[in-house]
């Protein structure tokens, strides 16, 4: 169903931009998670208190109960999305737009390989990277608090949590997807591709503040992404997830069927 | 028996640009010289026999194979280079062809060494950094080295050197004796000439005509004879002007440009 010789010739384009992600997630949950005592707590909860509003807008609540609680608060509205989401535009734009574009999708069509086998592939590059990236989050999380703090964690919480974070990332992936596959002009990809995605982002910031702006959470996908529904068990959460995981499926199976079908001016 | 077969083909991109109502064939072990100036839709064309254009009307096919539908299965016995060279430019040239040689699941590539050499090519450096030339080197090698029974070379020699271009001439003049089938787009009269048995001609998306290039090769060039003082007088005027030495006779002949051809074709008609 894949091309091999493709697939391992993308994954090594995937490289590079996996470990730079890979590093600053790194970085960012073992600080965040060592930030996990009552005296930093109290700082960071301190810098709630003076700027409120930007802190919310990026999911940063106070008085976390708990440690995942916390690691929700400071690393599930931000940093876990924004990189791999970063992750999905730059790597969703460049495995089928960039190629027509350029033209050197002429190499790839140009042989005995059915389009959708193409598409197919650099789908599964994606989800690849995708996978790799949560999966990754998922370890240096335990780890981290593994070593910091070893009886406080709810570890199956956190992996339905990921669980949840992966569906997401699968969904903005699968916009980018489709994106890159409708689009022959670099242009136009990156506009939807990204567009769309950090558009709906913002829109979540915007509902974090609260207020009047609330309502414009019934209008991004990232509503349905609910961190504390999630490790609470609430059947709207599990649902949200669900909604993404299919909305995914749908925007991966719509990107193969244009790609099969469309005209290439290459 | 012809393999490729293009009838009545359509492709309006609007304001007169695209291909209408383009037939021809080539048949099995036969060369045909696709010509026409640029933007004249040979590139069109050929898109739609290699699969990655549906025709807006009409139909292509490739040894009874729908280009569109069964694109993959014609695509098994293809060997094509695009018009305009652009493969991966993160990688060297070997990686290339070494990555297209298992993403067509080619086994042996006995050919490729051959090619090289006949290029001169040594494909070690990063495609980025390569001259047009050595590009378009790059992409005869990629063609060619599965060993394809139909090829399809949209301006082939454009880039390569006057050397390069009667090696490339003599490669598919081989091919031809191999009873390969070669379709060769050009802009360039002479060299279809030199290589094609059949050619056809394209403007402004209209086939003019389709006749063999003997025919052709009457239609439009002449020959002089003409008698020099002396000897030495007639080589040199030969040498100049690139004719036939005989004694104190050289016969010469005149070259027509495609743009004159064309004037033949529509009688003059500079407006149109």
């Amino acid at each position: 169903m894949i091309n091999i010789a493709l697939y391992k010739h993308e994954m090594k384009g995937s490289i590079k931009l996996l470990i730079i992600f890979g590093t600053i997630i790194t970085m960012y949950v073992s600080i965040i998670i060592n930030m996990y005592n009552p005296e930093m707590m109290k700082t960071l909860d301190g810098f709630i208190e003076v700027m409120p509003e930007l802190m919310a807008s990026v999911g940063m609540k106070a008085n976390a109960t708990n440690l995942l609680g916390f690691m929700i608060s400071y690393l599930y509205g931000f940093i876990l999305l924004i990189f791999p989401m970063l992750f999905c535009i730059l790597r969703g734009n460049a495995l089928i737009a960039k190629y027509v574009d350029k033209g050197s999708m002429v190499s790839l069509v140009a042989a005995p390989v059915k389009r959708h086998i193409i598409a197919f592939t650099q789908m599964k590059v994606l989800i690849s990277g995708i996978l790799l990236l949560v999966f990754y989050s998922t370890i240096v999380e335990l780890v981290c608090t593994r070593i910091g703090f070893p009886e406080k964690l709810d570890i199956i919480a956190l992996l339905i949590l990921n669980g949840g974070l992966l569906c997401l990332h699968l969904f903005i992936g699968g916009i980018c997807f489709l994106s890159s596959c409708i689009f022959s002009d670099t242009k136009y990809s990156v506009a939807f591709g990204a567009g769309i995605p950090i558009f709906m982002y913002v829109l979540q910031m915007l509902a974090n503040v609260g207020g009047s702006a609330e309502k414009v959470k019934y209008f991004t996908f990232f509503t349905l992404f609910n961190p504390d529904g999630i490790i609470v068990g609430e059947s709207s959460a599990i649902v949200g997830i669900f909604t993404l995981f299919v909305g995914a499926i749908i925007l991966y199976i719509l990107g193969i069927i244009v790609f099969e079908r469309k005209d290439l001016y290459i | 028996m012809s393999i490729i077969k293009i009838e009545n083909l359509v492709r309006d991109y609007g304001e007169g640009k695209g291909v209408f109502d383009i037939s021809f064939h080539v048949n099995q072990g036969e060369a045909f010289g696709f010509l026409g100036p640029n933007g004249a839709g040979k590139t069109t064309t050929i898109r739609h026999l290699m699969g990655f254009l549906k025709p807006e009307s009409g139909k292509c096919t490739i040894d009874g194979l729908d280009c569109w539908n069964e694109r993959e299965k014609v695509q098994a016995r293809l060997g094509y280079i695009p018009g305009e060279i652009s493969f991966f430019d993160d990688m060297s040239g070997t990686e290339f062809l070494k990555f297209i040689a298992e993403y067509r699941k080619i086994g042996t590539q006995s050919r490729k060494k051959e090619l090289l050499e006949r290029f001169e090519l040594d494909p070690k450096s990063k495609i980025k950094k390569m001259s047009k030339g050595t590009k378009q080197k790059l992409g005869i090698v990629a063609a060619f080295m599965h060993d394809p029974d139909i090829l399809i070379l949209d301006e082939p020699t454009s880039g390569l050197d006057p050397l390069m271009q009667s090696r490339f001439v003599n490669l598919v003049a081989e091919e031809k004796e191999h009873n390969k089938t070669v379709l060769m787009s050009s802009h360039i009269f002479e060299e279809v000439e030199r290589t094609c048995d059949r050619i056809g001609i394209i403007r402004k998306g209209r086939m003019i005509t389709v006749d063999s290039a003997v025919t052709l090769h009457k239609r439009h060039t002449h020959s002089y004879t003409v008698t020099l003082e002396n000897e030495a007088i007639a080589k040199a005027f030969a040498s100049d002007f690139d004719g036939i030495c005989n004694g104190t006779k050289v016969t010469v002949t005149t070259k027509q440009s495609l743009e004159e051809i064309f004037m033949n074709y529509y009688g003059g008609d500079k407006n149109d």
